[in-house]
């Protein structure tokens, strides 16, 4: 059995896909949080329970929202769970009407109870019942009340329930007839179907026009000029808003006085205040990057460094030794995978840190008030403040950042979104930044990765101006968000939600990293001359000596870095662990040393400023083609991204080392 | 600045997909809103609706509310 859970976003869905299922989804407070569909198994029950984004109507405005419309005109779920806020229930129903037209078993489920008691107002269910044909249930997924019941329910074989049939106008009725009749007699579609596609189509929902399109229903397509002429859109909205009126009606029943949200609206006094709240939105980056990087997340690292490069590297060669393994499996499993795996690991607890505190923002409502609050510097750029949302989310991974950039109404800003990402800094580049700034600046670690973070913001934001000028986005942007009330995170919703984010860069370090740190180890321990000792006869060294020349005016004097830079473009990763095998270093002390002895601060910084943005990893490129659907603009972001990197860099070490010597 | 409530109007002026959006939010024509907070250099407006808080473009808020 398939359960589709559908609702608006904000209705606490995903926090009770968690509840009902036993394994989880990622959950946030943040519209686009599940920007494809997600699947779990039901508790209790063989049903699987599919997790779609949130959205407003059927009708969509940006490209997760098509994905719910086309789920259902490609799949037939047995049941439908549709969640709502049972304070908003009002907009929340214009979803629940077009999901009870298309005549799928459904229930609808009032979450957030409490919201609804607060504002002093009840609704009889029995009434909803019967006006919307379909049974309704009440939860409160955050604090678990209600979820038993459900679960109960759902685990049931659904009931047939005959589809709502609205009192539409008679020429919007009449055509309907029409329409359906026509797609039942020559294209063998179910009347329900007919009529769902029919009133769909008359709505303006682009994905149904452009399946109507593929599938060639001329029924359909030849009416298209009158249907948009009479406006028949309008007349389908207001006849769907009288019936939700005329139903909310008949069903409430005032309990008590109404109480405000207090503490939401205690607490946006001063976070969405109009002259703190930039302030405290950069206040509470400075914090997170104090907790990743001074804190909490460097201890725990060098912890971890300390044992694997210590007691684990040496019982490993130790074992190795006695066992009789030949040098070169040694040098392979010591030398290289044990110091570049193991180097990248040690970073888990930075990004781990760093990615709790993302999922903190997401679940407690806060993301919506940083649109909120940098929209006015966004218009400067020709985007709004919904963009700085997959900025942030892109500090974890450029890739995640690009998908949620699809909760975007506007396409060009969508675009302009996607193209300016790669240049924000993803967790990846944080294992090599951590070694850099342990190196040249351990006194000022925070603050130097900090100013890598800007100099990232700064860059996409500079870019965005000349997209701006080039695109002319500035008139047609949509910025309406709904502000969320603020939630206390949930313990286990943040452990979830971090783990989900975290795990991609633990299976990377099997995957990808275990792969490069063998292709980095081969290219420096072989040579024209066959197995060498000596990297500077080897393959990286022929590949990072003939790049020399091009690379000496950002401060790179040795080959080492840039063949660690080329494997870099694989995943960001790895450029760490290339530098551990090409410097032949067993720990990050050694790799720091090494670096100390032939760089110069000023060099160091240039080098932060290129690995930050010289080219998107392989994954991000790949997704930007998938995203655009062009491979020109992926070629353009790669183009780009070298460019802007070569520029920068060359002026913050030119321009350093005349100003610093 | 102390809260005060428009009601609005003029949804033919605004542009399509801002329409439809408003239309999710159930900001509707002769809907009651109350303005919570402005931001300086005509920046972005927070309104109340049916007991939830909207932020949206002031362009849009002075449209709708006929500022």
């Amino acid at each position: 059995m398939e359960i589709a859970l559908i609702g608006n976003p904000n209705t606490g869905k995903t926090t009770l896909f968690n509840s009902l299922t036993t394994n989880y989804a990622t959950v946030g407070n943040w519209t686009g949080v599940t920007v494809e569909k997600k699947m779990g198994q039901l508790k209790n029950a063989a049903a699987k329970l599919i997790d779609l984004p949130g959205v407003y109507s059927l009708t969509p405005l940006t490209k997760d929202e098509e994905v719910v419309t086309r789920y259902l005109l490609e799949n037939r779920p047995d049941l439908i769970l549709n969640v709502t806020n049972a304070g908003q229930l009002k907009r929340n129903l214009l979803l629940t009407l077009e999901v009870r037209e298309f005549g799928q078993p459904m229930i609808l489920n009032l979450n957030m109870i409490d919201d609804l008691k607060r504002q002093g107002v009840a609704f009889d269910f029995a009434t909803l019942s019967a006006r919307l044909g379909c049974p309704v249930m009440a939860t409160n997924a955050r604090n678990q009340d209600g979820i038993k019941a459900l679960n109960a329910a759902l685990v049931k074989q659904p009931a047939e329930q005959e589809p709502l049939v609205l009192d539409y106008p008679p020429m919007v009725k009449e055509a309907i007839r029409q329409a359906s009749q026509a797609l039942v007699k020559d294209y063998d579609y179910q009347e329900a179907d007919a009529r769902w596609l029919a009133i769909q189509y008359m709505n303006k929902n682009k994905v149904v026009r452009r399946y109507a399109a593929f599938k060639d229903l001329k029924p359909l397509l030849s009416m298209l000029a009158y249907y948009d002429a009479q406006h028949f859109d309008d007349k389908i909205f207001n006849t769907r808003l009288d019936f939700i009126e005329d139903t909310l009606a008949a069903a409430r029943e005032k309990l008590s006085d109404q109480q405000p949200r207090e503490f939401s609206n205690q607490v946006d006094k001063v976070i969405t205040n109009p002259i703190l709240g930039l302030p405290i939105f950069c206040l509470i980056f400075l914090l997170i990057f104090k907790l990743s990087f001074d804190w909490v997340g460097t201890p725990i690292s060098d912890l971890l460094d300390s044992f694997i490069s210590g007691p684990f590297s040496t019982a490993v060669n130790h074992w190795l030794t006695a066992a009789g393994a030949l040098p070169v499996l040694r040098s392979l499993v010591v030398n290289g995978l044990i110091a570049g795996v193991g180097g990248v690991l040690v970073f888990v607890p930075q990004i781990f840190t760093l990615f709790a505190c993302i999922s903190i923002l997401e679940d407690s409502g806060y993301m919506a008030r940083a649109a909120l609050v940098t929209d006015r510097l966004m218009q400067l750029i020709g985007l709004n403040g919904k963009s700085f949302i997959p900025l942030i989310i892109g500090f974890g991974c450029n890739v995640t950042g690009i998908m949620a950039a699809r909760t975007i109404e506007q396409p060009k800003e969508r675009l302009v979104t996607t193209l300016i990402s790669p240049f924000m800094s993803c967790s990846a580049r944080l294992p090599i930044y951590g070694l850099v700034v342990a190196a040249f600046f351990p006194k000022h670690q925070a603050l130097i990765v900090l100013s890598i973070y800007l100099l990232g913001i700064v860059v996409a934001l500079a870019v965005a101006k000349g997209y701006q000028l080039f695109f002319h986005t500035s008139d047609s942007s949509v910025f309406i968000v709904e502000l969320p009330e603020y939630h206390l995170p949930r313990l286990d919703v943040i452990w979830h939600s971090t783990w989900d984010k975290s795990k991609g860069f633990v299976h990377k370090a099997g995957t990808v990293i275990f792969a490069g740190t063998v292709l980095i180890w081969l290219m420096s321990s072989f040579g024209l001359s066959g197995y060498t000792t000596d990297p500077a006869n080897s393959f990286a060294a022929l590949l990072g000596k003939a790049l020399l020349p091009l690379l000496a005016p950002l401060g790179i004097t040795h080959w080492e870095i840039i063949s660690a830079l080329f494997t870099g473009v694989l995943a960001k990763e790895v450029i760490t662990s290339s530098m551990m095998v090409m410097f032949h270093s067993a720990n990050q002390a050694a790799l720091i040393g090494a670096l100390g002895s032939f760089m110069t601060p000023v060099a160091a910084y240039a080098l932060l400023a290129f690995i930050l943005l010289y080219s998107p990893c392989f994954a991000t490129l790949g997704t930007i083609k998938q995203e655009t659907g062009s491979t020109k603009w992926m070629l353009w972001s790669l183009m780009l991204s070298l460019l802007i990197g070569y520029g920068v860099s060359m002026l913050i070490y030119v321009g350093g080392t005349l100003l610093l010597g | 600045m102390s809260p005060k409530n428009y009601t609005l109007h003029h949804f033919n002026q605004i542009e399509r997909a801002t329409l439809t959006r408003l239309h999710n939010l159930g900001l509707y024509d002769g809907e009651v809103v109350t303005l919570i907070q402005r931001y300086p250099f005509h920046g972005p407006v927070i309104i109340e609706n049916d007991h939830q808080r909207i932020a949206l473009r002031y362009k849009v808020f002075a449209t709708l509310a006929g500022e």
